[in-house]
């Protein structure tokens, strides 16, 4: 049925920075139609700004892209679209305000340059497009209003209307079940018998192993490794993508002995989100929670900071049942939390790295006249730097100017300088350069040797191998399974996700 | 789902301010419900509706314009000035009314530099523009009041399609311009729904980077929106001149308000991505209701723009109070389907 | 001595902005100074610039607070000719038909035209804060609303023939310096000092950097958002009062060019419109800038709609500005990390 010619599409040696860090460096990679390729990498490899780049949203510094047999120094998102290349991003590019319908149907109506816009035509592509992922959708129904699952469909359907040649998918699979996998898969199957170039961008490698057959895996901006997977093996491919060895390096602290709690969460309902949440944290213990991402996790993670609306349940902190309807409830009982995205959650980017080390205690550093105190901001700053070891000259250059990994401690530091008595972590060192992992990591350690009680939400599983004395898996709202200390491994975790 | 039932609820309340209005108004004063006024409320909302269908599109597409008035009257002033300027007299208004438009488009497409190109915000672009545009026009074009505007223009005042003399009261007159204002009125709506330009503008406004990653460019997207309101606005201002029979170039100055709230109350959403052009059109009616006859009712006319402020007020509250509720609610629903 | 060299150049640096506004500051006096020597350069004309400065500067600062949070008042106006209508009219009536008035009863109607502006910078508050709804929205109906009122109360009259000691303050002088001036540099300092050494003032300029980044650092966003309505409502009462007692009358309608000028100001005067940076002594070099040019163009014969043009020029070029510095910045570092 495959009437393409063998095609090969592609990068040549592309180079890639943003405003000083090196995001891509001499990365080469080509995959032929009909293959389904895989790109490994952990979070801040450099595997989005690649896809970015293919896609026309970025222009990169130097290199080639290669779509069959034409070369590109760079492409515009209209261009990406017309020779055939489409992304499936994280967040779906979906518009919320328009239909299902609509946003299926509009590239189609691009691609072809069209002036006019039917709306029984947009319903017949949608359900055309529909029919052939094998999904059943209300294609009336306006986007803002679906599920997470179904938008990550749409997303699919629309890519796959459009005579696509190469095909991006950036994390598919982490919003999805498992028989949503096993669509997805007979989908890719199908695109594979027509030709079309798949890439499957993942960290996930248990699950694409099965479906691709080549592998580039990027670590720090560069190709560490590429091939055929078949000669892969998993510890290999982790091992490629994190540089390190794991099993050697468990560094949670040993736990004191003590009947006491920092937290006890008895009975955690939030309709539909989570339920039948109960765990308790001692001081100086690690606890991670991890879970797919729409499992729950994050939400309740915020949940304890107030930041995510609790039905019923209890919290006791440190023997007081508390009632968490605000984040600032959840500080005034000692809890602190690092969130997930910290250029638009955690950092004040514009502003100084002072001022973003201080914005949490902002008020304890009034001096005698109610005003603030130069002084002691600075010296607090100069603490902190200094403590956490993070690299700059100057505490007043702007927090852009440092390193993800620097800027990931500042908002850790924000953090610290409240000495809460329990630090929720959502996905401490994602983006972080391996170095400053390592450092977060033991700082982690270092604070709870001292008796800070840690909540680790991840869904890095060596990380939570490394750090946690014990580790709750979250499906579908609930705890599915607790892994204690001695049995942290990192296969039976990733088993236990799937 | 939810949103449309929402949009219908705000288009059905709108219907019933408006019909409640009415008969507030026609019980205290019956001269209301005659054909003369009716026709009159009709006129008077013919130069109002077309701005409001040009703030719309731009509203829908996420961004805010406050210098569609100034274009407006600087259009129909400059059209009027330049027709005196070359004694260009013809028999009817198409040249006054190419003229306007054309030198509204040219003025649009100043907005879309500022906007586009630069990437201004909305606000203050158009605040900037609106200052530039009353004084280059008050400065350079003229800053007298022109009361023999050109024939053409003048007896189109008049032009009346239907014209009804009941049996006793005032003569009840149709301008002709319920067709091309009818007309123009569907236009949009059909731009809005049936052309691509029209999606790329209710895609504009939900979502900038959706958007361009889907290929469309918003540059073109948004130059062709700054354009349209421009176009839209110099038509309103010449047929604003010709109705008036008079060009006064420090007339609509400060109408803005009363367009935007008409356009918003209509439903549009200022955040980008929501509006319809028959929201649109309640709106403007509901305004005109107001501004007209609120005489009708015993209020004198000085609380005109304290009546609009408070409609727009309480129509923006309820909106906001309904985003909430609206989020809330979808955050449950939205997370059904993953548990399972 | 490395210490105080790294403190004063990392000073300097940061307020880059500042010393660029000095040069224009001085190349503006310069230059018209030159080319309008006797009436330009002259006692009267910077007395009378001294005297019209201070209500500009304080209605831009209102700006600027609520600019920095990321949003912005335009209900200033409105609220200044509120509370300066609520004193003018209780000084009239308590006056009868004397020239003078007791500075009590002066104090009483001024405290009560502030408590009114302060009532609406709280249903602005409220309305921001709590509900939710956009800035320019909010404060375009809410400004809408309250000139409305004013409009309707006083039937669009203005209030005028206000005490004689009243109208002293805004006519006379401190120590030699116009007292208006004197009140503008008092306020200036307090609210600098506000912004710059308290809390409340840190956070305004984090919550206007990152709303989001605020809320998760548990900071009582919507506690600074609302104060600073609040405090933008006073500077503009205090601004009205002012403008009251310098023309000694009051009216609905006043300065409705206002808010255009002090968008220009605040812009010209380095505060970012997306919210987070902005310093006082930019918006005073600004203010000081434009009724330079105000005066200077007065002095040329140049009409007022002229500075109308000139105002939304300055505003658009240092916003294109802006933009076009901030591509070649990004764009340099990214050539440097190449070359690295």
């Amino acid at each position: 049925m495959s009437t393409l010619l063998s095609q090969e599409y592609g990068v040549e040696n592309i180079v890639k920075s943003f405003g000083g860090a090196k995001a891509l460096s001499g990365v080469s990679l080509s995959v032929k139609s009909g293959e389904v390729h895989c790109i490994a990498g952990e979070n801040g490899s450099g595997k989005s700004t690649l896809i970015k780049i293919m896609s026309g949203v970025h222009a990169p510094d130097t290199g080639l892209i290669r779509l069959g047999d034409k070369s590109f120094s760079h492409l515009s998102p209209r261009e990406a679209v017309r020779e055939g290349v489409q992304v499936i991003f994280q967040d779906f590019s979906l518009l919320s305000n328009l239909t299902v319908a609509e946003n299926i149907a509009i590239p189609t109506y691009i691609s072809k340059n069209s002036r006019f816009f039917s709306k029984s035509e947009t319903k017949k592509i949608a359900g055309n497009a529909l029919d052939l992922i094998g999904v059943d959708l209300d294609i009336n129904a306006t986007v803002a209003d679906i599920s997470i699952a179904s938008k990550q469909l749409i997303a699919i359907a629309r890519a796959t209307n459009l005579g696509v040649k190469m095909l991006f998918m950036d994390e598919p699979t982490t919003a999805l079940t498992r028989k949503e996998i096993k669509h997805l898969f007979s989908v890719v199957e199908q695109l594979k018998l027509r030709g079309v170039a798949v890439v499957f961008v993942s960290h996930k490698i248990d699950e694409v192993q099965e479906i691709c057959n080549t592998i580039t895996i990027l670590r720090n901006g560069e190709v560490v490794a590429d091939g055929m997977m078949a000669d892969f093996k998993r510890d290999a491919i982790s091992e490629a993508m994190t540089g390190l060895n794991i099993s050697e390096t468990h560094i949670a602290p040993p736990l004191k002995i003590t009947h006491k709690k920092v937290i006890q969460v008895k009975n955690l309902i939030t309709k539909p989100t989570f339920s039948n949440i109960s765990f308790s944290i001692a001081p100086g213990e690690i606890l991670g929670i991890t879970g797919l991402l729409g499992s729950g996790r994050t939400e309740l993670a915020e949940a304890i900071f107030g930041q995510y609306p609790i039905d019923s349940g209890e919290i006791v902190v440190d023997d007081k049942p508390i009632k968490l309807n605000s984040s600032s409830a959840a500080l005034r009982a000692g809890i602190g939390y690092v969130p997930p995205d910290r250029l638009t959650q955690g950092l004040f980017l514009e502003q100084s790295i002072l001022r973003n080390l201080v914005a949490v205690g902002i008020d304890q550093y009034q001096s005698k006249g109610k005003f603030l105190s130069k002084k002691r901001l600075s010296e607090a700053g100069e603490k902190w730097i200094k403590d956490l070891r993070i690299k700059t000259k100057n505490p007043t250059n702007p927090v852009t100017s440092l390193s993800g990994g620097n800027q990931q401690r500042v908002v850790l530091a924000k953090w610290l300088a409240m000495n809460p008595k329990l630090m929720i972590l959502n996905g401490p060192t994602v983006g972080v350069d391996i170095g400053s992992k390592r450092e977060i990591l033991e700082f982690i350690r270092d604070r709870a040797e001292e008796g800070m009680g840690f909540l680790v939400v991840s869904d890095d599983i060596p990380e939570l191998v490394q750090i946690c004395h014990r580790v709750l898996v979250i499906k579908n709202g609930q705890i599915s399974k607790e892994f204690d200390e001695l049995e942290l491994d990192e296969e039976v975790l990733y088993g236990e996700l799937s | 789902m939810d949103f449309k039932k929402l949009l219908l609820r705000n288009e059905t309340a709108l219907i019933v301010a408006i019909v409640l209005l009415s008969v507030i108004i026609g019980a205290k004063s019956p001269e209301f419900f005659t054909l003369a006024n009716l026709f009159d409320i009709l006129r008077s909302s013919f130069v109002q509706l077309l701005f409001a269908l040009g703030v719309l599109v731009v509203i829908i597409s996420g961004g805010i314009d406050v210098s569609f008035p100034v274009v407006g009257i600087f259009s129909g002033y400059s059209a009027v000035v330049l027709m005196k300027h070359f004694e260009w007299n013809p028999g009817n208004i198409l040249l006054p009314i190419a003229i306007a438009i054309g030198i509204g488009i040219a003025l649009g497409a100043l907005n879309s530099i500022a906007i586009a190109s630069f990437g201004i915000p909305t606000l203050i672009a158009t605040l900037g523009t609106s200052g530039i545009f009353r004084g280059v026009m008050l400065t350079f074009i003229g800053s007298s009041f022109i009361s023999d505007i050109p024939l053409a223009l003048d007896k189109f005042a008049t032009a009346d399609l239907l014209k009804i003399q009941p049996l006793e009261g005032t003569l009840a007159r149709l301008h002709v311009l319920i067709i091309p204002i009818v007309l123009i009125t569907i236009l949009v709506s059909l731009m809005l729904n049936r052309t691509m330009f029209g999606r790329s503008v209710y895609a504009l406004g939900g979502g900038v980077e959706a958007t361009r990653r889907l290929g469309i460019s918003i540059k073109r997207t948004q130059a062709k929106v700054y354009m349209f309101v421009g176009g839209i606005s110099g038509l309103a201002g010449i047929l604003y001149v010709s109705l008036q029979r008079k060009a006064n170039p420090y007339d609509l100055y400060g109408s803005e308000l009363d367009i935007i709230a008409a356009v918003v109350l209509g439903g549009a959403s200022i955040m980008g991505g929501y509006g319809t052009v028959f929201g649109t059109v309640l709106g403007v009616l509901l305004i005109s209701l107001i501004k007209g006859n609120l005489i009708l009712l015993g209020v004198s006319g000085s609380w005109q723009r304290a009546a609009i402020g408070a409609l727009l007020l309480i129509g923006i509250t309820v909106q906001a109070i309904n985003e909430s509720r609206k989020a809330k609610s979808r955050r449950v629903s939205t997370r059904d389907e993953v548990a399972q | 001595m490395n210490e105080r060299f790294k403190k004063i150049n990392s000073g300097l640096l940061a307020d880059r902005k500042v010393t660029q506004l000095m040069a224009i500051t001085a190349a503006t006096f310069i230059i018209f100074s030159v080319i309008s020597r006797d009436i330009f350069f002259s006692s009267a004309n910077f007395t009378s610039m001294a005297y019209q400065i201070p209500e500009i500067a304080i209605l831009s600062i209102a700006v600027m607070l609520s600019m920095l949070t990321g949003g912005i008042d335009l209900s200033i106006v409105s609220v200044s000719n509120a509370a300066a209508l609520v004193a003018a009219w209780i000084m009239t009536n308590k006056m009868g038909d004397s020239d003078t008035l007791s500075t009590s009863w002066i104090l009483i109607a001024c405290i009560a035209g502030i408590l009114v502006g302060l009532a609406a910078g709280a249903v602005n508050s409220i309305i921001i804060a709590r509900l939710d709804v956009t800035p320019i929205l909010a404060t375009l109906a809410t400004g809408t609303l309250f000139n409305g009122i004013a409009i309707g109360l006083t039937d669009g009259v203005s209030i005028s023939g206000l005490p004689e000691q009243f109208m002293r303050v805004g006519n006379g002088t401190l120590l030699g310096i116009p007292t208006p001036f004197v009140l503008m540099v008092a306020i200036a300092l307090v609210v600098g000092l506000f912004i710059n050494r308290t809390t409340l003032g840190l956070k305004v300029f984090l919550v206007g950097t990152n709303r989001q980044a605020a809320q998760y650092s548990v900071m009582g966003d919507r506690r600074v958002i609302a104060w600073i309505y609040l405090i933008s409502a006073l500077l503009s009462s205090l601004a009205g009062l002012i403008i009251a007692s310098r023309t000694s009358a009051a009216s609905p309608d006043f300065g409705s060019s206002y808010i255009l000028l002090a968008i220009v100001v605040v812009v010209l005067g380095g505060v970012n419109p997306n919210g987070g940076f902005g310093t006082i002594t930019g918006v005073i070099l600004a203010t000081a800038v434009l009724q330079m040019v105000s005066s200077g163009f007065n002095a040329l014969r140049f009409s007022q709609f002229f500075y109308l043009a000139a105002q939304g020029a300055v505003l658009v070029f240092v916003m294109i500005l802006n933009v076009v510095l901030e591509r070649r910045r990004v764009s340099r570092s990214i050539s440097r990390s190449l070359r690295s």
